[in-house]
């Protein structure tokens, strides 16, 4: 239970501190930390309430933005559960190939924004080429907050994992993964 | 069984989360109450989210108003230049409202009136760089709903997209979805100011043959349930003539410095758009009464039509029976008084 409320007081600090980067840096270069926690829940460990921390992060993030409620949800959550489909292909234990792929999937997380908006709120969709303007900038801040960040997570996943409630835990009551 | 269910846990909870997403999405209808769980989640992350954004604000305070000072005495100058110039612009225009008034007092049609406000200050401004948002600390208990106009003194913010008892939600103008019926005070070429999530707006649906230039101001047209005519909303930055199709492009800059706004007022009415059954063509003088009578014309009630409205350009071969129009003005004339 330790485990899981550090996790959550990490989503927090790093909303804040998205708060903060908001106001200090400019557009295009503005980290997006709450899409770096979803991908880090959906490490190894993180199992299913990894994923529904990642949902509970972006429905946080769509409150206290002007989005269509859910779209910051769904994507928090689409990056938690790609990352659980690609963490051992990619072997993501290192802090540079975790960077490397924060990097490429804040890349595509642009994409699938553009492509959510223009799904279920057409009118007010962001051009693609606006999308396409801050994605760089944002995508190469992201990788470089996830970086350090990996193995604090991991350690508390496997932590979280091992104190969660058997139907949102990864591993069997024997530690079987 | 169970077995399955526990071996694609992942995957169903995934799919019921994104299914739960795609409602609250495609389920979304305009400006609303905030319901309990957004409230909560408000109401816990603010006052932290104010705490720690509050030391970043004040030192960006104190970078802008000493270190960020290099060339401000190049600047005075110009400004001082200008400052000559807009004194001796305002004297004029003081001198035309002056006549202005005389004559909306002659003819009867001047609709002064007192608009109720509350003041509130910002508290918050959008996670994301897609929307722009902001919350301000007063809400639903200071009798604010969603929908009501937000301005400042130099012109609109947006509008009220969400309350909760202790603060509100508000849509700027720049946001994607801000969509405002907005004209250009010079030449009264109409338009749609839209968002595009960046610091500027685009000024949609402008005919291509309409006169706008760079610079011009940009003012509500009161059209819609929203905004009241003659709110500031921004000035044209730059025309493009080189579209394609019926209408020109142009840019706007709006009227507010969203990154720098503390204080705004939210206007405590919404406008409301009469029932189909509130009036009928004949209640407006459009057409003749049936010879039965039955409908009564409403009098004198385009009387109120606006006084900035550009005069009916030339009477119908055949006059229209009941409509009541104001006889067109003269132009004010500084140099002659009004008849008494």
């Amino acid at each position: 239970m330790r485990a899981l409320l550090r996790l959550l007081g990490i989503g927090l600090a790093l909303l804040l501190a998205q708060a903060m980067a908001r106001l200090a840096l400019p557009a295009v270069l503005q980290p997006d930390l709450v899409l770096v926690y979803a991908l880090a829940l959906g490490l190894r460990g993180g199992g299913v309430q990894g994923l529904v921390l990642a949902f509970g992060a972006g429905y946080v993030e769509d409150v206290l933005c002007g989005g269509p409620p859910g779209l910051f949800a769904l994507l928090c959550g689409t990056a938690c559960a790609t990352t659980r489909l690609l963490d051992r292909a990619l072997y993501l234990r290192a802090a540079a190939p975790w960077a490397g792929y924060v990097g490429a999937y804040a890349l595509a997380n642009f994409a699938l924004f553009g492509a959510a908006q223009r799904m279920f709120a057409p009118d007010s969709a962001v051009p693609w080429g606006e999308l396409l303007r801050r994605a760089p900038g944002a995508a190469i801040t992201s990788a470089l907050c996830a970086a350090p960040l990996l193995h604090l997570f991991r350690r508390l996943l496997v932590e979280a994992d091992r104190d969660a409630w058997p139907v949102l835990a990864t591993q069997s009551p024997r530690g079987r993964p | 069984m169970s077995e399955l269910l526990r071996r694609f846990r992942f995957a169903l909870c995934y799919l019921a989360l994104a299914a739960l997403c795609a409602l609250g999405m495609a389920s979304r209808h305009g400006p609303a109450e905030l319901g309990f769980a957004p409230k909560l989640v408000l109401d816990l992350t603010l006052p932290l989210e104010r705490m720690v954004t509050l030391p970043i604000s004040e030192l960006r305070g104190v970078w802008d108003d000493y270190a960020a000072l290099v060339g401000v005495r190049v600047e005075n100058e110009r400004l001082r230049d200008r400052l000559a110039r807009a004194e001796e612009e305002n004297h004029q225009y003081r001198e035309a409202i002056l006549s202005s008034e005389r004559f909306q007092k002659l003819s009867g049609f001047r609709a002064q009136r007192e608009v109720p406000m509350v003041p509130a200050n910002v508290i918050h401004q959008d996670l994301s760089p897609w929307f722009q948002s902001l919350i301000i600390d007063q809400g639903a208990a200071a009798g604010i709903r969603p929908g009501m106009p937000v301005i400042t003194d130099s012109g609109v913010v947006g509008l009220i997209a969400g309350t909760t008892p202790g603060a509100s939600k508000v849509l700027l103008v720049v946001d994607p979805q801000s969509r405002i019926d907005a004209y250009v005070e010079r030449t009264r070429a109409r338009g749609t100011v839209r968002g595009t999530s960046g610091h500027d707006c685009d000024f949609d649906y402008v005919l291509r043959q309409e006169n706008i230039e760079e610079g011009d101001l940009l003012l509500t047209s009161g059209l819609g349930t929203t905004y009241p005519k003659g709110l500031v909303v921004g000035r044209v930055a730059s025309v493009d003539r080189k579209t394609s199709g019926l209408f020109l492009g142009a840019k706007v800059v709006p009227a507010v410095d969203f990154s720098r706004l503390e204080e705004v007022f939210v206007i405590l009415e919404q406008r409301q758009i009469p029932g189909e059954d509130a009036f009928s063509a004949a209640d407006e003088g459009l057409w003749p009464a049936p010879p039965g009578g039955a409908v009564a014309p409403a009098p004198a009630k385009t009387a109120k039509a606006d006084p900035a409205a550009k005069p009916a350009a030339k009477p119908a071969s055949k006059p229209l029976p009941k409509l009541v129009k104001p006889p067109p003005q003269p132009a004010p004339d500084r140099n002659q008084d009004p008849p008494e």
